[in-house]
């Protein structure tokens, strides 16, 4: 029997992977963001609203300016669907943000398979 | 060797990151490294604040959203604090909304950049407010200066008279203050012409300079009148200072009168224990003292403290 084949597996790019300045550090920072991503998720499932916020408010502000724009922008959907809400607003806002933690370790996987091998450092998870 | 009073200084320009954020800081090492200027790191709001009081940076780049202290209240001590006021901050934010740039700027930030910031942007915003700064504070230090000389001008010579009596009375620390007139000084500009009095006086002035103490300030107190600042100085070692730069200036042969020497007489005052007194005191002990230089035949120096009031030497 033939395997159903998975959904293609895109390796997300830094917009930055062809600058050599930024190489190896756009390849640390790569190989963090499945292990950022997953502390988002746990802070999550714990129901802690506000330290969902703040990784995803430091992702956003960093992802970006390392090339991952889409993964920025995923972090600040997170991080703006929580801003501005008291904390049971927040916790109860964490219901809804399942799908959207999903696709940002999503995107965090892709950067760490489409990042150049580091020799600094280990890889997340 | 008293300092110049505009000094040149070779170090870098030293910018302040206060931002939680590691990668942020790992970036900014990156991208700014061929920058003329020495990045230093601060991971919270208080961090940031300590330093930049012990050691007032050239710029501060500031992320506003941080635990425990954020940047609106950084920014907000960073103006209250007379040290780190003229020091320009540089709003780098994810947050972006039209309130927060409103309060930043209303705070005192001079520019307010939105994460994810652009380097090329970033950069070039850094050098223009490091310009600013730079003719900032050499404005300030020429609108202080004498324009003949080069020495401090009058007004910074009040400012810092107050300050150093205020100190050596906290402290009961020495203090002297000299103040030295060109003898005869009239007769150099009615004989040999008003450049050749300017040359006079910036010949004094380079005297003074060169043989009086880094840690003197020397200034040009008006006409042919100059004052030297000694902080931690008695007045009997003030006099020993000042009868060095007489005996100096009396031993130059001026290129415009070689046959013409010029002389200067002093008049020093200070405290030995730090007693409180104003610093009109000190003026007019120090005043009275190069009256009696004058009237006992000039190029003299004549001191006196001002715990005791009473003429002590004449050298």
């Amino acid at each position: 029997m033939i395997p159903s084949n998975p959904a293609p597996f895109r390796p997300l790019r830094s917009l930055f992977a062809g600058d050599p300045e930024m190489r190896e550090l756009v390849s640390e920072f790569a190989a963090e963001l499945p292990e950022r991503a997953g502390q988002i998720a746990r802070h999550a499932e714990g129901r802690d609203a506000a330290a969902v916020m703040r990784l995803a408010h430091q992702l956003r502000g960093a992802a970006g300016a390392y090339g991952f724009p889409t993964i920025g922008e995923s972090a600040g959907r997170i991080e703006d669907a929580l801003r501005g809400l008291d904390n049971p607003g927040r916790t109860r806002a964490l219901e809804g943000l399942r799908t959207q933690i999903e696709e940002l370790a999503g995107l965090c996987d892709s950067a760490r398979a489409g990042a150049p091998i580091s020799h600094s450092r280990s890889p997340g998870r | 060797m008293n300092a110049d009073p505009i000094h040149t200084d070779d170090s870098k320009p030293q910018v302040l990151v206060i931002d939680d954020s590691p990668d942020v800081h790992r970036l900014l090492a990156a991208r700014l490294k061929r920058e003329e200027l020495e990045l230093v790191d601060a991971s919270t709001g208080d961090e940031g604040l300590s330093m930049a009081k012990a050691r007032p940076p050239a710029l501060v780049l500031l992320d506003l959203d941080m635990p425990g202290t954020d940047g609106f209240q950084v920014l907000r001590q960073l103006k209250d604090d007379a040290a780190t006021h003229p020091v320009p901050v540089i709003v780098l934010s994810g947050l972006a909304s039209m309130q927060d740039k409103i309060t930043a700027f209303e705070l005192g930030a001079v520019d307010y950049i939105t994460k994810p910031f652009e380097f090329s942007e970033l950069r070039v915003r850094i050098r223009s407010a490091l310009r600013v700064h730079r003719l900032l504070q050499l404005l300030a230090t020429r609108a202080q200066l004498d324009g003949l000389t080069g020495l401090w001008n009058r007004a910074h010579f009040d400012q810092r008279l107050a300050e150093e009596v205020s100190k050596a009375a906290r402290h009961n620390r020495p203090l002297s203050v000299a103040i030295a007139d060109c003898d005869h000084f009239k007769s150099v500009n009615d004989t040999f012409g008003h450049p050749a009095g300017d040359a006079v006086l910036q010949g004094v002035a380079k005297v003074l300079r060169r043989e009086s103490r880094t840690s003197d300030v020397v200034c040009r107190y008006g006409g042919e009148e100059f004052v030297v600042l000694m902080p931690e100085t008695a007045p009997q070692d003030a006099a020993a200072v000042c009868d060095r730069i007489r005996l100096a200036v009396e031993g130059i042969a001026w290129p415009r009168h070689p046959e013409h020497r010029v002389t200067i007489s002093f008049g020093v005052a200070g405290t030995e224990t730090g007693k409180s007194a104003s610093p009109e005191a000190f003026i007019e002990s120090a005043d009275r003292n190069l009256y009696m230089s004058k009237r006992t035949g000039r190029n003299k120096v004549t001191s006196s403290t001002i715990d005791h009031p009473r003429p002590a030497a004449a050298a």
